[in-house]
């Protein structure tokens, strides 16, 4: 199939999806009032209550949704195929993906932006706001676990990155000394900062530069990276090392300090990214050659296309982050009740377009399966999309202007840089739910030094421990899970209030059924398939029989805590759908 | 030729909505920390000279009457921003966006 015709098929989903569907929910079911008052007038306090314009809230929600998910995901999934890829990413935004992120906004906003923890206490049970708490530590460490290994191990390692990351960090920390420090205009300060970022990635090429990362991590001449210990080379060492010292700086520095402008320059590179990829892969309209629609129902290291299909594209069809983001940010922006379909479900297949950007570095960009899995293939996508995108880019002459490689160069720091604006705010929140939940009993915990160091140890066990396509299905199952849990709980408040509960109730089933089923089979992996084959490690290639089990244990108990966490708040949710049946029975009666 | 200004319009507006997006996607970040820094700010002087409505009584009466006229249209947000029950999954928003 021809790439154009895929963007079409996007298009088209997006039409038809967002312009008749969404619309028509929001219409007849929600049916917004414009005068009146959201939480953002009512309880306008300058800090977190503070209505926005509907278009700069589009571009803040789809900048807090966007990040490594949606280009992972898909890149891992074309392993099934390239049919049921884009058959979910695009069928999963319709009817699933923009029914939480809107949901989630409308709910937040009509329940005086109260948040999910404090929802879920008010209508499921008590119980339920511990237990999500509990949920979302796992699911965020798994966050940090599969982002961490795809830029410690596969994108830092490359010696081209590295220098193209710390000078982006370092132009980053300018740019906010030059906006809050210097008080210098924003658009010189952009126009600095972005210049400086693109010479520091292209000086990251430099031959010099590449013998230096080289040496350091024992590649010098064309030789293997030495292993350390387990299965860590010294490069992937050096890698995972510089992500979390990173994030340390990212959780304990001031977010004017480090996170924000960092992020800031970051956001100009990834943008000139995607458009530089978006006007090559227009130019160029390359087909698919011989990339198989279908390839096999049970993919060997990721397990049987139902249900693990569903959790491995993640963000790119649904994502439970955006419920947590939308609810807890957006809901008390929004200006007017009807700004939310455009603001929630708009962001969404927005971001559904980005999944099939990267969908289509996997499909077509290498010509073939074969040129897929020379990439990286599913073991390696962050390396798969950064050539991708690169051959992208080179189809309208970037690299003839900035010299060989630059793409992947630019593609390598571009990635790093997305995983990295997530991987702050996420140890930012582990280290402060670690101090709320264990700080009466172990003080030192309060201190923010300790719980990021904490967080950070838990990142580097599953970095070094957990081979990443296990991660990232229980990272997705986890995802995906939190997104039901979201659906549940807006089906629950629609109960509530009288409103249509199908559209929202059906996507629940649907996806609780799917990502429990993918985190039982994972366990059931874990334990009893993986685990048994160490009493044989030469017939199963097992190279350290301790890190391999210690990763099957890992992945197998996290996999039972969350099906456990989620088994409980299923059964209050299911326990409040009854108790507003009696109530809806009682008042019609 | 009478259809150029509505054309012209069009495209203004439509250049106005692409920097709209762009400052959310960018810039708007910023304006919400400064503005957290000031609402703080303000919170503290607030509980400075009004310490006595939670039993901190931290500045001599006379004082707090000469400081009223600047501090009363900053009162109802400070109860807003006081006595709103806080959950963790706030801290997806502000804390540590």
């Amino acid at each position: 199939m021809n790439s154009l015709f895929v963007l079409i098929i996007a298009a088209a989903g997006i039409a038809v999806g967002y312009g008749l569907y969404a619309k028509s929910i929001d219409r007849r079911v929600i049916q917004p009032d414009n005068q009146k008052a959201t939480p953002a007038k009512m309880y306008m306090d300058g800090v977190d209550f503070i209505p926005a314009n509907r278009n700069v809230l589009f571009g803040y929600q789809f900048k807090s949704i966007a990040a490594l998910g949606p280009i992972l995901g898909p890149i891992i999934a074309v392993q099934w195929g390239w049919l049921p890829a884009l058959l979910w990413i695009v069928l999963g935004t319709f009817f699933i993906g923009w029914v939480q992120d809107y949901s989630s906004i409308i709910m937040g906003v009509r329940e005086e932006g109260q948040t999910f923890g404090a929802l879920s206490y008010r209508l499921i049970s008590p119980r339920s706001r511990m237990i999500l708490l509990t949920f979302i530590y796992f699911y965020l460490w798994l966050i940090m676990g599969s982002f961490g290994v795809q830029v410690g191990f596969n994108l830092l390692t490359n010696t081209a990155v590295p220098l193209g990351v710390i000078i982006v960090i370092l132009v980053g920390l300018l740019a906010g000394q030059m906006t809050y420090k210097w008080k210098q205009d924003i658009i010189l300060t952009t126009v600095i900062t972005v210049i400086l970022a693109l010479v520091g990635i292209w000086l990251g090429m430099a031959p010099g530069v590449r013998n230096f990362f080289a040496s350091l991590y024992g590649t010098a001449g064309g030789k293997a990276s030495p292993t350390l210990f387990l299965d860590v080379t010294l490069a992937k060492f050096i890698g995972s090392l510089l992500v979390v010292i990173i994030c340390y700086f990212g959780s304990v520095l001031p977010i004017w300090r480090w996170a924000q402008p960092i992020n800031y320059v970051a956001f100009w590179i990834v943008s000139l990214g995607v458009l530089g990829g978006l006007i090559g892969l227009l130019i160029w309209r390359p087909g698919m050659g011989d990339f198989p629609a279908y390839r096999m129902f049970d993919v060997p290291g990721l397990g049987p296309l139902w249900p693990i299909l569903f959790v491995t594209i993640a963000c790119g069809a649904i994502s439970g982050w955006h419920s947590l983001v939308s609810s807890s940010g957006t809901a008390r922006q929004l200006e007017r009740e009807g700004d939310a379909i455009f603001v929630g479900g708009g962001a969404m297949f927005f971001e559904m377009f980005f999944a099939i950007m990267a969908f289509l570095t996997a499909t077509v960009a290498f010509g073939s399966f074969d040129g897929y899995v020379k990439a990286g293939g599913g073991a390696a996508p962050a390396k798969v999309f950064s050539v991708g995108l690169s051959t992208f880019m080179n189809k309208w002459g970037l690299d003839k202007l900035v010299g060989e490689g630059f793409g992947v160069a630019y593609g390598g720091v571009f990635l790093t840089l997305m995983a990295l604006t997530i991987m702050y705010l996420v140890v930012r929140f582990m280290r402060v739910a670690s101090a709320e939940a264990l700080g009466d009993k172990f003080p030192a915990i309060r201190n923010m030094h300790v719980g990021t160091i904490i967080a950070l140890l838990l990142t580097l066990a599953l970095i070094w421990l957990v081979p990443f396509l296990q991660i990232w299905v229980v990272f997705g199952a986890a995802n995906q899970l939190m997104a039901s849990l979201a659906l549940l709980l807006i089906t629950l408040w629609l109960m509530s209030k009288g409103k249509n509960y199908t559209w929202t109730f059906w996507p629940f089933v649907f996806m609780f059924v799917t990502t429990i089923g993918a985190l039982l089979y994972k366990a059931y992996e874990a334990f009893f398939i993986k685990l048994p084959q160490t009493a044989d490690p030469a017939k199963y290639k097992i190279a350290n029989v301790g890190q391999f089990t210690a990763a099957q244990v890992i992945i197998g108990i996290v996999a039972l805590i969350l099906v456990i966490a989620a088994g409980i708040l299923a059964y209050d949710g299911v326990t409040a759908i009854r108790r507003y049946r009696a109530e809806l029975a009682k008042g019609k009666a | 030729m009478r259809d150029e200004p509505c054309e012209e319009s069009r495209l203004r507006r439509a250049l106005r909505t692409l920097r709209q997006i762009v400052y959310g996607m960018t810039v708007y970040d910023w304006v919400r920390e400064l503005q957290k820094e000031r609402g703080e700010l303000e919170r503290f002087f607030v509980l400075v000279v009004f310490g006595d409505m939670i039993g901190l009584p931290i500045l001599p009466p006379y004082y707090s009457l000469r400081l009223i006229p600047y501090t009363v249209p900053l009162i109802d947000r400070w109860k807003r921003c006081i006595l709103r029950e806080r959950d963790l999954t706030d801290l997806f928003d502000s804390e540590i966006g």
